[in-house]
């Protein structure tokens, strides 16, 4: 995993070193912030979504493992999880799942993957995204980027829900015998 | 619901949960059986961290400087803060406490404003509710603590995004300041709601999210003078005037 000093910071944290939460807080909220953004998709849900999260980041520090995954890891997880549940309780119509969600995931997926592969630790991922078919590929990373749940992809990918379903599952179980058992290995 | 005996069903959903595909009560369920489940809190894990990469290649979108301030203001840590009673957050944590704490005993009181006696007998107050809603399901009167004399009525339909302040005196406007309106959720710092409008007798501010998901954990709001426009620091900066009990009611 290499030294990332983000976990100096997270273990400076959790003996309560503000100066180490600002540093925490400015060298990860810019990406936070973006994962949060594109799962509620309202600047002021994702504000809310990025404090509440920091706040748990602080008072939950000491129960980071460096060995589990790395700190960045780490945090989105929080993230995306408060992320999925702000979009479980908002109403779902004032979410406007748009066009443009689709746009930015191509069918091919070349965009993000290609961010991905340049990742310390997204090579794997990247590669084994690509060995999916494109549709199961795409599901997925609208369903993991975007929040989409399973009726909002089979709407905006114009398929059957069982359809859909069936690819979203599909390839996570592919995705899995491609990773490996666990994680990392 | 057995998922022990089902390791297969136990993976898919786990797997599902990381990626958030799956939802809405189903999400709680699971989230309540991992929580005793060990095994099943280890496949979850193991998912989160094999599709966690795709997260840190999401695009940063640099966040507002006021994200900061308020996650300042909610460890209670700020590196600059005005001294002086809104310097401790004991005090609002306290008065939100004591206000839930107040509020059975306030409710009558408050359903039932009657004058207070000897003085000259305010006018019966009457919430004028829209008259598409059947009515507000979340009220505060919030008064002056010295005297108890009701100044304002906050209210808000449970799933509406708007909180409606209605100034029973237009004379506590100041000249050149403002009345910001605070929620006081208990053990955390005072969360601004907007500022009262001076020229109108209503003021409707804007919420985050609909009432019922916006107040789940706000049993009283409290109103502070502040500059005009409002705080300049996310937080209090001038003395409180006006606090009542937050209540939800059917």
């Amino acid at each position: 995993m290499g030294a990332d000093p983000l976990v100096a910071l997270l273990a400076a944290c959790a003996q309560s070193d503000r100066a180490a939460f600002e540093q925490l807080y400015r060298q990860t909220s810019a990406k936070l912030f973006g994962v949060a953004l594109r799962i509620v998709r309202q600047e002021d849900l994702a504000e809310e979504v990025l404090q509440d999260c920091y706040i748990r980041i602080w008072n939950r520090a000491g129960d980071y493992r460096e060995g589990l995954a790395a700190p960045m890891t780490w945090m989105a997880s929080i993230v995306r999880n408060r992320s999925l549940d702000w979009l479980r309780r908002a109403n779902p119509e004032v979410i406007d799942v748009d066009g443009e969600i689709i746009e930015r995931v191509a069918s091919d997926g070349e965009g993000p993957l290609a961010a991905l592969e340049r990742l310390q630790d997204g090579a794997a991922l990247a590669h084994c995204l690509r060995e999916l078919e494109a549709k199961q590929r795409q599901a997925i990373l609208l369903a993991f980027h975007d929040g989409l749940s399973h009726s909002e992809l089979a709407n905006h990918l114009r398929e059957p829900l069982g359809t859909v379903k069936t690819w979203v599952r599909r390839g996570l179980a592919k995705l899995k015998a491609c990773l490996g058992a666990r994680p990392g290995s | 619901m057995n998922l022990d005996r089902k390791p297969e069903l136990q993976q898919r959903l786990a797997a599902e949960f990381a990626l958030g595909t799956l939802r809405g009560r189903a999400r709680q369920r699971f989230r309540r059986f991992m929580a005793e489940d060990a095994v099943l809190a280890a496949a979850v894990q193991d998912w989160e961290l094999r599709l966690a990469p795709m997260a840190a290649a999401v695009a940063p979108v640099q966040p507002p400087a006021r994200v900061w301030r308020a996650i300042q203001e909610r460890i209670g840590g700020a590196a600059v803060r005005p001294d002086g009673i809104w310097a401790n957050l004991a005090f609002w944590r306290n008065l939100g406490l004591a206000a839930s704490g107040m509020a059975a005993g306030l409710l009558a009181a408050i359903v039932f404003i009657s004058p207070q006696a000897p003085s000259p007998a305010p006018a019966p107050m009457v919430v004028r509710v829209p008259s598409n809603e059947m009515a507000a399901t979340y009220l505060a009167v919030l008064s002056d603590p010295k005297t108890q004399k009701p100044m304002l009525v906050v209210s808000a339909g449970r799933s509406s995004n708007e909180l409606w302040v209605k100034t029973l005196d237009p004379a506590i406007h100041v000249p050149d300041r403002s009345l910001e309106l605070w929620a006081l959720p208990p053990g955390q710092a005072p969360k601004s709601l907007g500022v009262v409008a001076p020229s109108e007798k209503m003021t409707a501010l804007k919420l985050v999210a609909a009432a019922d998901l916006a107040f789940a954990d706000v049993p009283a709001l409290a109103v502070s003078l502040e500059p005009a426009g409002g705080s300049p620091t996310g937080a209090p900066t001038g003395p409180v005037l006006y606090t009542g009990p937050f209540l939800k009611y059917w």
